[in-house]
């Protein structure tokens, strides 16, 4: 049973992906520590700065509908997120492109009907990854979340597609993908 | 099951496949591009790996920085061809013979009706044109496809638009796209989903208006957009296809979330307004507002018969003086053939800009991108705040119908008033 505890960031609608990395670093090398410098950099002046975002010392995030969305599959938003040190996102729905890439990454973005109604910036969150459950300390407000698929959870469980992969691989089991 | 589904089922080894459902399936073909390849083979060489799945299947094609415009741009491109070779690519589309990948990959065959092809960019949905399930994804998924020819999907909830009507003159599959936008409303509640586009109106689109269609799915939200091969797939195919296809078709009892209908004789010039996709208006609201710069190019609209109408709208005339036009050929074949039929000849003598292929301005860090207070009237695929260059750059998005019509007055203009001016 794991629970992690920490200070969420809440965002509006439409958080755009092109906006937690902005344009001058689409074409900079995938590395979670150097993205996060800038990331969130378009999203609100305050973290158009280096290392604006970070600073906050936010644990989670928390959105409305269509985090990181706008179209662009670049995978500089996930690992910059994570390089700030986010645990978990928490939104009523994710952009595909940045969902998948979540993924991919082992970031857990977790779909949470209404959750952006019931936190503010700052608040203490507690999330209960066993139970899918993220309670609000300030308010008391307890929400629930859509369960993880099994092969979702494999892969953040073995940190991440690459190392999922490089697992099968190294125990001959590649061929059995399905 | 919906074309989609079958797509999948038949391409994981499936007899069926549900909605929700996660799959690996096997890729027919892999595209990635300059500035995010070399970080695509670098993952993939950490697996242990030298060599990829399948030397014809993984395509490299130089797009979003050839030719380099500065020394940066410059020093990785070299990187990345180095990486390119080392690995013995058979389809590498460099500079000389380069285009916009998802042009590339429908016109030299690399995609192919019933099969799945992946790219490094958001807009590899372009290839549902063909009847292929194309999905956008990242450097991982790249990196692993190259390994094992599969890639991990999440069968997607159906949604079939239903097209019919006549397509009126000088309305093209941009309005369709852009009226579609404005009805579903940007990435609003087609996130996930796979779009199918049916009816008369789609049997009587050439593949440029069915590459333009499905080239800005991803802009809906969707996972994929597709319309399934018919006689005008064959025929294009034939000659160019890198293997052997499949005819696949929605059954009749498929099951869709949703079911719309559009009379595309209804629908006119349609124009997205500075900033978000899905604020769209017929022309007709819009007209007389000045712009100064006008660009036409992209995977979207970048293709011979967007020329082909430019130039007849602009055939004699003059664009207005205080328009700069870019136009932009998505890849070397459309600029020769552009060439070759006059058109380009016809749009430099009115005053445009021929642009080397590649996404020139489209995504803002190649030539051509926008300044400050500069109001573009632009035949690409986004318009958000900053998209070409400055934030403080005004972006309208509309056919190139529209584009050209409107470069002879310098402000926007009902290209279906061609003629009388």
């Amino acid at each position: 049973m794991a629970k992690i505890t920490g200070k969420c960031w809440v965002a509006s609608d439409y958080v755009m992906a092109y906006d937690i990395i902005i344009q001058r670093f689409w074409t900079a090398p995938i590395d979670k520590a150097e993205n996060a410098k800038w990331v969130m950099a378009g999203v609100s002046p305050e973290f158009n700065r280096e290392n604006g975002f970070i600073e906050g010392g936010y644990t989670f995030i928390v959105a409305a509908h269509n985090f990181a969305g706008g179209g662009k599959s670049i995978e500089h938003v996930v690992a910059g997120l994570m390089g700030a040190g986010i645990q978990a996102v928490f939104a009523d729905s994710f952009s595909r492109l940045q969902f998948r890439n979540a993924i991919n990454y082992g970031l857990p973005f977790i779909t949470s009907k209404n959750i952006a109604k019931g936190c503010q910036t700052g608040d203490e969150l507690v999330w209960d990854t066993d139970e899918g459950t993220v309670m609000n300390l300030r308010t008391g407000e307890v929400f629930h979340s859509v369960p993880v698929a099994p092969f979702v959870a494999e892969v953040a469980a073995s940190g991440g597609l690459m190392n999922f992969v490089r697992h099968k691989i190294a125990n001959g089991t590649i061929h059995e993908l399905n | 099951m919906t074309i989609t589904e079958k797509i999948m089922a038949r391409n994981s080894g499936r007899d069926k496949v549900v909605p929700g459902q996660l799959v690996w399936v096997d890729v027919h073909s892999i595209m990635t591009m300059d500035y995010l390849g070399e970080q695509c083979f670098k993952q993939f060489r950490s697996l242990g790996l030298n060599e990829v799945f399948d030397k014809d299947r993984v395509i490299c094609v130089s797009d979003h920085l050839v030719p380099p415009p500065t020394e940066q741009f410059a020093t990785m491109l070299n990187r990345w061809r180095d990486i390119v070779k080392a690995h013995d690519i058979t389809y590498f589309y460099d500079l000389g013979r380069q285009g916009i990948a998802h042009q590339i990959m429908v016109e030299q065959g690399h995609v192919l009706p019933g099969k799945v092809s992946i790219g490094t960019d958001s807009h590899a949905n372009t290839y549902g044109a063909v009847g292929a399930v194309g999905n956008a994804i990242g450097v991982t998924d790249a990196a692993v496809a190259m390994a094992t020819g599969k890639c991990w999907l999440r069968v997607p909830e159906s949604v079939k638009f239903v097209i019919k009507g006549q397509w009126q003159p000088y309305v093209m599959a941009k309005d369709l796209s852009l009226h579609i936008m404005g009805m579903m409303h940007w990435n609003g509640h087609l996130i996930y989903k796979t779009l199918e586009f049916t009816g008369e109106a789609i049997e009587a689109l050439d593949m440029a208006g069915r590459m333009t269609l499905c080239n800005m799915t991803v802009d809906l939200g969707a996972k994929n957009g597709i319309v399934a091969p018919d006689q005008t797939t064959e025929a294009y195919l034939k000659g160019v296809a890198k293997g052997e296809w499949e005819m696949i078709a929605s059954d009749p009892d498929a099951h869709y979330d949703a079911i719309y209908e559009v009379d595309v004789t209804n629908v006119g010039p349609t124009v997205a307004l500075p900033d978000k996709l899905d604020d769209t208006v017929p022309v007709e609201k819009v007209v007389g507002r000045k712009f100064n710069k006008a660009f036409v190019g992209t995977c979207t609209n970048g293709r011979v018969e967007d020329f082909a109408v430019m130039a007849e709208i602009l055939k004699g005339k003059q664009i207005h003086r205080d328009v700069n036009m870019i136009i932009v050929p998505a890849s070397q074949t459309v600029y020769l053939e552009a060439m070759k039929r006059g058109y380009l000849q016809t749009l430099v003598e009115a005053g445009a800009a021929v642009d080397t292929p590649s996404c020139a301005a489209c995504a803002g860090i190649h030539t051509g991108v926008a300044g400050d207070g500069d109001i573009v009237l632009s035949a690409g695929n986004r318009n958000m705040k900053g998209r070409m260059g400055s934030k403080n750059a005004q972006i309208y998005l509309t056919s190139p119908a529209v584009v050209a019509a409107s470069a002879i007055r310098g402000e926007i203009t009902d290209p279906r008033e061609t003629g009388t001016y």
